[in-house]
């Protein structure tokens, strides 16, 4: 049976949660994703793993780990889970998401440090020594985790590197998708994956209820806003984390730019835009189809307007746009080319992704205007702020579309909110006419499965069988008796002779017994005739027999008769048969049960 | 409360209250409760209740169940909690029968919302925070609650039934502490009604027969045992104890883990550590009955315990042993010999779960290697410590993984089957393999003890046992046997290939040290090691390196490090150049740790010399991995600091025209892409200049000013704040030793530099412009380095009676205009050169001690103070439905 045990993961709604699931396949547990919650700034923000480790060993327990790609929802709590839980096994995940996941964790470390130089967190070397963990898995390769259980990656679009992973052990399989897109963006390709019939397909279920405007529009809505706020000579902020979405915003700024032949700087705060660079280069497979045949002419990813942001840039004058972390507006960089030019209504900053509360990227979402700063200052925004979600999650559509090409025996609905949940998990019980689940964080799902385990059967036994003479007919199932023998972790069917034979065993006879009342006054032996006579009449094709002894056989079937100790016209037929004719022995006992038909006076 | 907070709680309490305002974000309301918790800490709750009237419309608008969210109703049960907690509140909230309708049977356990885990988890959290005083207790059962409480126990929800689990736990011990029963006994009446059902409510979760129920009783046990120490347990241990131990009679133990747990919280309490109950005899049960994976957790358990009979003790340490025992059976073993089919050994049960099958054999093994590991690092590690049989069995494992072992026997054959590249049993075992590197030293033993080595062709375990760690060659035979095992030893047939010869005798320890290495060194050699495991093996060898040196003392060079290292160099060689940046890493890794250790020893300085490494770490400095960067900085460093890093131009190279290694670091400094590099950098400057290497000495002056032009631009903070660190012990070195009232006066090789001389100095090498330019750096730990290192300065130079500021002066006025627009967030001109007098006037004039106390805060603690909270809630009504659900 598959179990699944969803650990603290995605809650609902505008919640940045830790993806966590636990799932055991025939005994195998896998760690999905290892996830952490960035709303909050204590032990919270990881995944709860004492629920794990009550079990013992984290590295005896667990089998391995699967990362689905490199968003800190997914992977955040990855260096803690290794280096300071203490899990020593493998890791697992594709190439792109080994080389861009340390250095989002890195930004990510930085910036909790850099707060108030936070002691309880993980450290550079810890995040180090955790992807040396790692074992790179690339699309469609099977990798096998240990001789039972193996994993294999299909395209996820989602984010460069992004991979959903089939999990199979024997003939049981779950199907992982972490987040995915069904439809192709700018710069990555939808996801596929092959008519693998899971017994259980655990589908992300962000936009479960709803159909996505064109992400054209968006684009379009972003570019409007930028080149409006250039044209009147202002600023333009856009708080990013290094990797993942500012690329794609830096693409879509650059083949503008180039088109409208604009001249406003475009300034990219990290320095990271070379190693960022390099990564889309480097894994140019893992990007949509345009990119990959305009590459040969021209490298998408090396950009002629964006270059790298000096802090001295800031209080250039003139109109100019800059990247700049930590995406939330929560410390560094962008919090302060944020207050510089807060004052000004001709600024815009665009935050293009969610910001948890207690950041001042939340504040401003949220229509204040008016911010507190440090000693009692006011800041006043009068720069326009702007929100545009550019996630690339599947809508309703595509998880139904994925569902389709994968046709799973249950589906499992995870990171998502539970009423849109609840209505997609009726579409889909009704359309494909599967289970549907949808466990909040904490429950266990457990499913059963019809797994197919492979017997030998002996060469004797087949021909014994044949002998018989019946030839064997694939579209009628037969009945086949042996003995089944389990030795390691074989399973072979063979003759009772050649069990007793190999397991050095004696034979026992083994006879069931049962008493029939008869109502007869006759004598005992005239009663055993009538038996007999009447069984002879019936059974045409069994050997009956009248022995010298008094009592009747069939085949291995004994009868007796004897009188009832109190009542003389009742007489006791005691029957017995061995367990090899226990359907005949069954049938004749209810046959003499009726009674014997009633004999000529 | 602070007042403004107070302002504002009306207003997000109606928001709270009205069905119609969505609140999406959890965080907000987990935080929420987190404030009241820390307010109700120190604040009557009452009082608040009464100052703020709002609290209590909202929970009494929670008893609205229809019109309430299940996120609302489940943050009000919590809150309700957290009030009640203080008993006049709980009095108080109880008058309006207010508790009774959020806890009661009228509360939510009939409504939809109750199928909401989180709902039923406020319940139980909300009551875990009430359940802390005696009225407490009869509101509980009054309302019925206990029977909630037993039904919460096996919820779908992980969190709810563990949750339910610790309540019930909580009222037990609330119910029997808070009367004055002086003696329990086992019959019902002894007991108080709650505590009698919640007693029955166990017996009747044993008696089931359904292992979802047991284990949730047995953790009901464990942790009230764990958390209990009153004699009251006992008494309740004695009432369930014929329930519990009739457990272990069943074939299979449904409920091991459990049941080990309960045993080992009951053996570490000291209700019953101490006494004479049934304990340990159900332990020794225990042990013998579960399934060798089972029992592994259990006898580590116990022989971490501090008080334990030593023949628990000692059957504990044969469960560990045992998997391992069964490895050198199978090595050791000539067919048939042993008289059990296919040899399986003196544990058929254990030699079974070995052989089924590799996963099996692995967790065995593994499982067994991690224990023994743990217990090796433990001050009380078992005596005596099977120290020879450990360390040949780990190799045995090891060399049947990379299968270099030639078995003889068929389950030999087999293991080795099993076991062939399981790159999981190879980490554990190198990892342990490291472990034993304690307790053996080669140098400590002489030839007179080796000749007292058993020599048998079967050695019972406890004579095997009989190695002490304190002094692991001395041999002692202590009466008890358990089991036996063949004692084999492995003759040495080249470098990678070993035979077993079953009637030979154990090795000695130099033989043992040798085949160590031997062993390390093969590991380290293999083209089929993974990155993992070639990690493992540094780490390993490191380890043994480190006890030969201290066992054999720095005088005394080791017998076995030369020739080995004499191998190993070309090995590192290799791994250097390996496509894996993972293996060039740990590879580095290890060789600044070897350098660290024994730079300074001829043998090892020949070595390495001998070979390519210093070269090749030094291409190193140009990988292409950031991580790879930054270690091969760091061992050049160490290189360096121990004179052996490559020379720039050697007769080699002639007319080649390289850097010097500072020019090459402070390159890297300038213009690596990225900041791991540039951070081991700065810390090979700093460990340079604290020991005055050479290479720091020639221009110093110079050469930091440069260092700090370039660290003060750099985008990096933590480089920035690295740099700081070397300006302080720059400053410090300049400075000189502090004058201590308490010094012995001795005659000073240097007279004491003066504090004007000083200040030039520091304004020379541009350590003041980056310091003062510092102490307004947007990253927080950057300025706060930088008010700490000026703090210094100023005590240093410009104390009260020391040298004159010159607050008037017209530089002075520019250099805090310059400051303050630092400080505005502008870039500002350079300070140019500063006269001392013009420093000491800005370092008084700076209010350094009120920025150290500003910067001693989290950059964020302005939005994330309760106000802030309180605003974004309130902000985000308005706000909601703009933004979509969005994660990334």
């Amino acid at each position: 049976a598959a179990t699944l045990t969803p650990t603290p993961r995605a809650g609902a709604g505008q919640d940045v949660g830790r993806s966590c699931i636990l799932v055991s396949v025939a005994g195998k547990n896998v760690m999905l994703d290892c996830g952490m919650h960035m709303g909050f700034n204590d032990d919270r923000r990881f995944p709860d793993f004492s629920y794990i480790t009550q079990n013992g060993r984290l590295t005896d327990f667990l089998d391995c780990v699967i990362i689905s790609h490199f968003h800190l929802d997914h992977c955040g709590a990855l260096p803690y889970f290794s280096e300071m839980v203490g899990y020593d096994g493998p890791i697992y995940m594709t190439p792109p998401t080994q080389a861009i996941c340390p250095i989002l964790l890195e930004d990510y470390r930085k910036i909790a440090v850099d707060k108030k130089g936070e002691a309880n967190f993980f450290t550079s070397q810890m995040i180090k020594d955790c992807m040396k963990k790692v074992v790179a898995v690339h699309l469609h390769q099977t990798v096998q985790v240990d001789d039972e259980l193996e994993i294999k990656a299909y395209y996820a679009g989602h984010v460069l590197g992004a991979a959903m992973f089939q999990i199979k052990v024997g003939s049981e399989s779950v199907v992982y998708t972490g987040d995915y897109n069904m439809t192709p963006d700018r710069h990555l390709g939808a996801a596929w994956i092959d008519r693998c019939r899971p017994n259980l397909l655990i589908t992300e279920s962000t936009y479960a209820t709803t159909i996505r405007d064109s992400k054209r529009c968006r684009e379009r809505d972003f570019l409007k806003k930028v080149h409006e706020t250039v044209e009147r000579g202002g600023k333009v902020l856009i708080p990013v984390f290094a990797l993942g979405r500012a690329q794609e915003l830096c693409i879509l700024l650059e083949t503008f730019w180039e088109r409208m032949n604009l001249k406003a700087p475009i300034y990219f705060s990290t320095g990271l835009t070379e190693k960022a660079n390099h990564y889309y280069k480097l894994f140019i497979t893992w990007t949509n189809q345009k990119i990959r045949k305009t590459f040969v002419q021209r490298n998408m990813f090396e950009f002629k307007h964006i270059k790298a942001f000096d802090r001295a840039f800031a209080d250039n004058p003139g109109p100019m746009v800059v990247f700049a972390t930590p995406g939330m507006l929560h410390a560094g960089q962008s919090l302060q080319i944020f207050r510089k030019w807060a004052g000004n209504e001709k600024n815009m900053v665009i935050m293009p992704g969610y910001c948890v509360q207690g950041t001042v990227g939340h504040k401003i979402l949220s229509g204040q205007r008016k911010l507190e700063m440090e000693g009692r200052q006011v800041l006043e925004v009068k720069m326009q702020v702007e929100y545009m979600s550019f996630s690339a999650h599947a809508d309703a559509k595509g998880i139904m579309q994925l569902i389709g090409q994968a046709e799973p025996e249950h589906v499992l609905l995870v990171h998502g909110e539970a009423k849109k949940m609840e209505f997609l998990k009726q579409k889909i019980e009704q359309e494909f006419r599967v289970n549907c689940y949808m466990p909040a964080n904490g429950e266990t799902v457990t499913l059963p499965t019809s797994p197919s385990i492979p017997v030998g059967i002996s060469l004797g036994l087949l021909k014994r069988e044949m002998a018989q003479g019946m030839l064997p007919d694939a579209k009628r199932p037969r009945l086949l008796q042996g003995t089944l023998i389990m030795k390691d972790s074989n399973f072979r069917l063979v003759s009772s002779e050649q069990a007793l034979k190999e397991l050095g065993l004696a034979e026992h006879q083994l006879r069931f017994t049962c008493r029939v009342h008869l109502h007869d006054a006759r004598k005992e032996q005239e009663t055993v005739m009538r038996v007999y006579s009447h069984l002879k009449s019936i059974l045409k094709d069994h050997c009956v027999q009248h022995l010298p002894d008094g009592s009747v056989t069939v085949e291995s079937i004994l009868i007796q008769a004897a009188a009832h100790s109190e009542d003389p016209g009742t007489k006791v037929l005691l029957v017995s048969w061995t367990y090899q004719d226990e359907e005949l022995g069954s049938y004749l006992t209810s046959l003499l049960k009726k009674g014997l038909p009633q004999a000529p006076s | 409360m602070d007042p403004e907070c107070s302002r504002l709680l009306p207003a997000l309490c109606a928001v709270l209250a009205d069905p119609r305002q969505p609140m999406t974000d959890d965080t907000c309301l987990e935080k929420l409760l987190d404030w009241f918790k820390t307010v109700t800490e120190t604040e009557s709750s009452l009082l608040l209740l009464q100052e703020n009237p709002c609290l209590v419309e909202l929970l009494s608008q929670a008893l609205k169940f229809q019109d309430v969210s299940s996120r609302i109703l489940s943050f009000s049960l919590r809150l309700a909690g957290i009030f009640a907690a203080q008993e006049n509140c709980f009095q108080f909230l109880q008058q309006g029968e207010l508790l009774l309708g959020l806890f009661g049977e009228a509360g939510p356990l009939g409504l939809p919302a109750w199928n909401v885990p989180s709902v039923r988890s406020g319940w139980i959290q909300g009551l875990c925070s009430l359940a802390k005083h005696p009225s407490a207790e009869q509101f509980l059962v009054d309302c019925g609650a206990v029977d909630t409480i037993f039904s919460l126990q096996e919820d779908s929800s992980l969190f709810v039934a563990s949750a339910a689990s610790q309540l019930l736990v909580q009222v037990l011990s609330l119910s029997i502490q808070g009367r004055a029963t002086p003696q329990l006994g086992s019959s019902d009446g002894d007991w108080p009604s709650c505590a009698q059902s919640i007693v029955g409510y166990l017996e009747e979760s044993l008696r089931s027969g359904a292992t979802p129920q047991i284990t949730q009783a047995l953790k009901v046990l464990t942790t009230t045992f764990g958390r209990c120490h009153h004699s009251w347990t006992e008494a309740l241990w004695m009432r369930l104890s014929p329930l519990v131990t009739c457990l272990l009679e069943k074939d299979t133990v449904p409920t091991a883990h459990s049941l080990a747990d309960l045993f080992l919280s009951m053996a570490r309490s000291p209700t019953f550590g101490s006494s004479d109950c049934d304990l340990w005899v159900t332990l020794a049960q225990t042990l013998s009955c579960l399934s060798p994976t089972q029992a592994g957790p259990l006898a580590l358990g116990i022989l971490k315990l501090h008080v334990c009979p030593q023949a628990l003790k000692t059957q504990a340490f044969d469960v560990l042993l045992q998997p391992l025992a069964c490895v050198l059976e199978a090595a050791a073993q000539v067919p048939g010999s042993s008289g059990l089919p296919d040899g399986t050994g003196s544990n058929p049960t254990m030699a079974d779960a070995l052989l089924a099958s590799t996963s099996s054999c692995a967790a065995l093994l593994c499982q067994s290697l991690a224990h023994l590991g743990e217990l090796q690092a433990l001050p009380h590690s078992p005596r005596p410590w099977p120290q020879v049989l450990l360390l040949e069995a780990t190799m045995m494992t090891l060399r049947f993984c990379s299968g270099s072992a030639v078995p003889i026997s068929s389950v030999g054959g087999r293991l080795c089957g099993i076991l062939a590249s399981c790159i999981r049993v190879q980490r554990a075992a190198l990892d342990f393999l490291g472990m034993l590197s304690q307790g053996t030293g080669a140098c400590e033993v002489s030839s007179s003890v080796m000749s007292h080595t058993p020599h048998p062709s079967s050695v019972p375990l406890h004579v095997l046992s009989g190695w002490d760690s304190a002094d692991p060659w001395v041999p002692c035979f202590p009466e008890a046997q358990a089991c036996t095992f063949p004692a084999g030893t492995w003759k040495f047939l080249g470098w990678g290939c070993w035979g077993v010869h079953p009637l030979a005798s154990v090795p000695g320890p130099q033989e043992s040290v040798t085949q160590v290495f031997a062993i390390l060194l093969e590991y380290l050699r293999s083209p089929e090691s993974s990155p993992t495991v070639l990690k493992k093996a540094f780490q390993a060898t490191l380890r043994w390196l480190l006890s030969m040196s201290k066992a054999c003392g720095s005088n005394n060079p080791d017998p076995h490090t030369q020739p080995f290292l004499r191998e190993l160099f070309p090995v590192m060689q290799k791994r250097l150049c390996n496509p894996c940046w993972e293996v060039r890493d740990s590879a580095l890794e290890f060789l600044t740790h070897l350098t660290t250790h024994w730079g300074g020893q001829p043998d090892f300085r020949e070595a390495l010399l001998a070979s390519d490494v210093p070269e090749l770490t030094q291409q190193l400095l140009q990988d292409p991995e950031a991580y790879v960067r930054a270690s091969a900085v760091t061992a050049m460093g160490q290189l360096a600091s121990q004179g052996l890093h490559a020379t720039p131009s050697g007769p080699e190279h002639p007319g080649a025209k390289q850097k010097s290694l500072p020019q090459e670091l402070l390159h890297i400094l300038s213009l690596d892409s990225e900041g791991f590099p540039r951070r081991a950098v700065m810390q090979v400057f700093t460990q340079w200049l604290q020991d005055g290497h050479p290479a720091m000495a020639e221009d110093l002056e110079q050469f930091m000013a440069r260092v700090f032009q370039v660290v003060s631009r750099d985008l990096d903070w933590e480089v920035r704040v690295q740099g700081l660190e070397l300006a302080r012990v720059f400053l410090a070195q300049t400075l000189g030793p502090p004058d201590c009232p308490y010094a012995v006066a001795l005659p000073a090789a240097t007279p004491p530099t003066s504090p004007a001389e000083v200040l030039r100095t520091l304004g020379r090498v541009q350590l003041l412009e980056f310091a003062f330019r510092a102490l307004f750096d947007c990253d927080r730990p950057v300025a706060q380095k930088s008010c700490d290192l000026l703090l210094l300065l100023r005590a240093r130079t410009a104390p009260g009676g020391g040298l004159q500021g010159a607050e008037c002066n017209p530089e002075a006025v520019t250099v805090e205009a310059a400051l303050r627009a630092w400080q505005a967030g502008e870039q500002g001109q350079p300070l140019g050169e500063l006269v001392p007098e013009v420093v000491v006037a800005i370092l008084r004039a700076l209010d350094l001690e009120g920025l150290q106390a500003t910067l001693a805060e989290s950059s964020d603690h302005v939005e994330q103070s309760p106000r802030s909270l309180l605003q974004d809630m309130l902000a985000a009504v308005g706000a909601l439905g703009g933004h979509e659900a969005d994660c990334y």
